[in-house]
């Protein structure tokens, strides 16, 4: 039992220690980003983001891997850190699916800020949450 | 003993103890302090945190509520120390008053401009020293046999380093600031530097936080960029001609040091493996033009504040700099920054550090993330 109970917590200290995030005191939207999106926390999907900077724009990857897809018209309004974006998925059936997303920085000044906010496309909308790893 | 939370009362003391001024502490106070709620505390000292990077003494107070145990932060260990203090200056049973500033956020947490002994036999303190006298009569600078400027002492001459710089802060116009880089107003910002609106946005909101958030203090990142030369304990230029570089030694630096390359080489792969990690300290490459070592920099990361005050940068920065020892006491220090990532356009500044004569560098180590 005692080793158990030593196992549990080295784990959890890894585990702590693997989910801090990095430090980031440059452009705030720039990195790795996971979360949650959803029409409701009870049926909700992961989503990975992942942004860049490069002093004019602001470009990134929607759940990198074989399904990803580039963001597009992504802005960052400083006045009330309001960032916007967008992305065609397509669908199996072939249709595109526009995705408008919208939400807020909160916690600014550290390096796990979240961004929370709103999603659309012409069949539904929902919330999503997704934090700086 | 009592707890009086107004004006100033250690004139009447019959013994004083002088703790070092403000304008020479480790990391910025007004971050967590606030200048503009004075308290004066008189009480019992219960322990004596001896500590980088600020001393705490703790402190039992007396008031018609009861005792409360109270945290007196002063001066690091090796300012103090310059001063005459040292870890049994005070000891646990001194009675003491305490002059200074009480913690934005209602905590029981005073700064101590002035720490007084209210009992026993006189002892004063000097203060933190200040930057060595300049001569009556410039002396030339040293030379090597090429006649070079040496950046560091002269051979068999005493030890010494830069430090004391006439400005702490990075700004292309005169904005009033405090030694830090926290602007006497907010409204200011847009006069620091040509920030692209998200890094002005940024800049702003840290202002408005009283830097708190930076992260050389409350993290131990190293301070790349400009800052090495605007901390305090400032930094040591050790020539190493046989091997072309120049090694910048940090005095504030947790060791820290940083290698500027006089061999031709480039910005890219000096040190294996690592030729697309950016760093804290870039990647320096410097050449003599005249009397003047012009270091160009770049390669670095977004982990750290590179100039007091917050103002951002990116991974695209790239900073030119320009050493010039004018006359044996006074390194000139000129930098233009270049980061098209949150920047308009490029911006320059610079001033000058002191040569400290007879004293090795100072060497303080950031200490188990304590504010």
């Amino acid at each position: 039992m005692r080793v158990l109970v030593g196992i549990v917590a080295l784990s959890l200290a890894v585990f702590a220690g693997a989910v801090r995030p990095a430090a980031q005191e440059g452009h705030p939207l720039k990195g790795s980003w996971i979360g949650t999106w959803g029409p409701a926390k009870s049926h909700s999907n992961d989503m990975v983001l992942i942004l860049n900077w490069d002093g004019k724009s602001i470009s990134g990857t929607l759940n990198p891997g074989v399904d990803d897809v580039a963001i597009k018209n992504a802005t960052l309004n400083p006045e009330g850190w309001v960032f916007r974006f967008e992305a065609d998925v397509k669908e199996k059936a072939g249709t595109t699916l526009n995705y408008v997303v919208e939400g807020k920085i909160e916690n600014l000044a550290f390096p796990n800020r979240t961004v929370s906010g709103t999603w659309k496309n012409q069949r539904e909308s929902g919330k999503f949450k997704i934090g700086r790893q | 003993m009592t707890f009086r939370a107004k004006g100033l009362m250690a004139a009447s003391l019959a013994a004083i103890v002088v703790a070092s001024a403000a304008v020479a502490a480790h990391h910025p106070i007004s971050a967590k302090f606030d200048d503009k709620k004075p308290m004066t505390l008189s009480g019992i000292v219960t322990l004596v945190d001896w500590r980088n990077p600020h001393v705490h003494i703790f402190m039992n107070v007396r008031d018609a509520k009861g005792t409360l145990n109270w945290a007196v932060e002063i001066e690091s260990p090796i300012e103090l120390q310059q001063s005459g203090w040292n870890a049994e200056t005070l000891k646990p049973g001194d009675a003491i008053t305490v002059q200074g500033m009480a913690a934005r956020n209602g905590s029981r947490q005073i700064w101590g401009n002035t720490v007084a002994l209210t009992t026993g036999s006189k002892r004063l303190f000097a203060l933190t020293p200040m930057a060595p006298v300049a001569p009556l009569a410039a002396r030339p600078s040293p030379r090597w046999p090429d006649k070079q400027p040496r950046l560091g002492p002269l051979p068999g001459g005493v030890q010494g380093y830069w430090g004391f710089p006439t400005s702490t802060v990075l700004a292309e116009a005169n904005v009033p600031m405090d030694a830090y880089g926290l602007l006497r107003n907010v409204a200011d910002a847009p006069k620091v530097a040509p920030m692209q609106p998200w890094a002005l946005a940024l800049y702003t909101e840290r202002q408005k936080r009283f830097l708190q958030d930076d992260p050389t203090y409350i993290n131990c990142k190293p301070p790349g960029g400009v800052r090495q030369f605007q901390i305090s304990y400032g930094v040591q230029l050790v020539e190493d001609r046989e091997r072309q570089r120049v090694f910048v030694l940090i005095g504030g630096g947790n060791n820290n040091f940083r290698i500027i390359y006089l061999d031709g080489r480039g910005h890219v792969g000096q040190v294996g493996g690592d030729d697309d990690n950016p760093l804290y300290y870039g990647r320096s490459v410097g050449k003599w033009e005249g009397d003047s070592l012009v270091v160009d920099t770049r390669g670095f990361n977004e982990d750290f504040w590179f100039t007091n005050g917050g103002v951002p940068h990116t991974e695209q920065l790239k900073l030119v700099e320009r050493f010039t020892r004018t006359d044996f006491d006074t390194l000139k220090y000129e930098v233009t920054v270049e980061d098209p990532g949150a920047f308009t356009r490029p911006w320059s500044g610079g001033w000058n550090l002191r040569w400290v004569a007879g004293q090795e560098l100072p060497r303080h180590l950031c200490q188990d993330n304590r504010p």
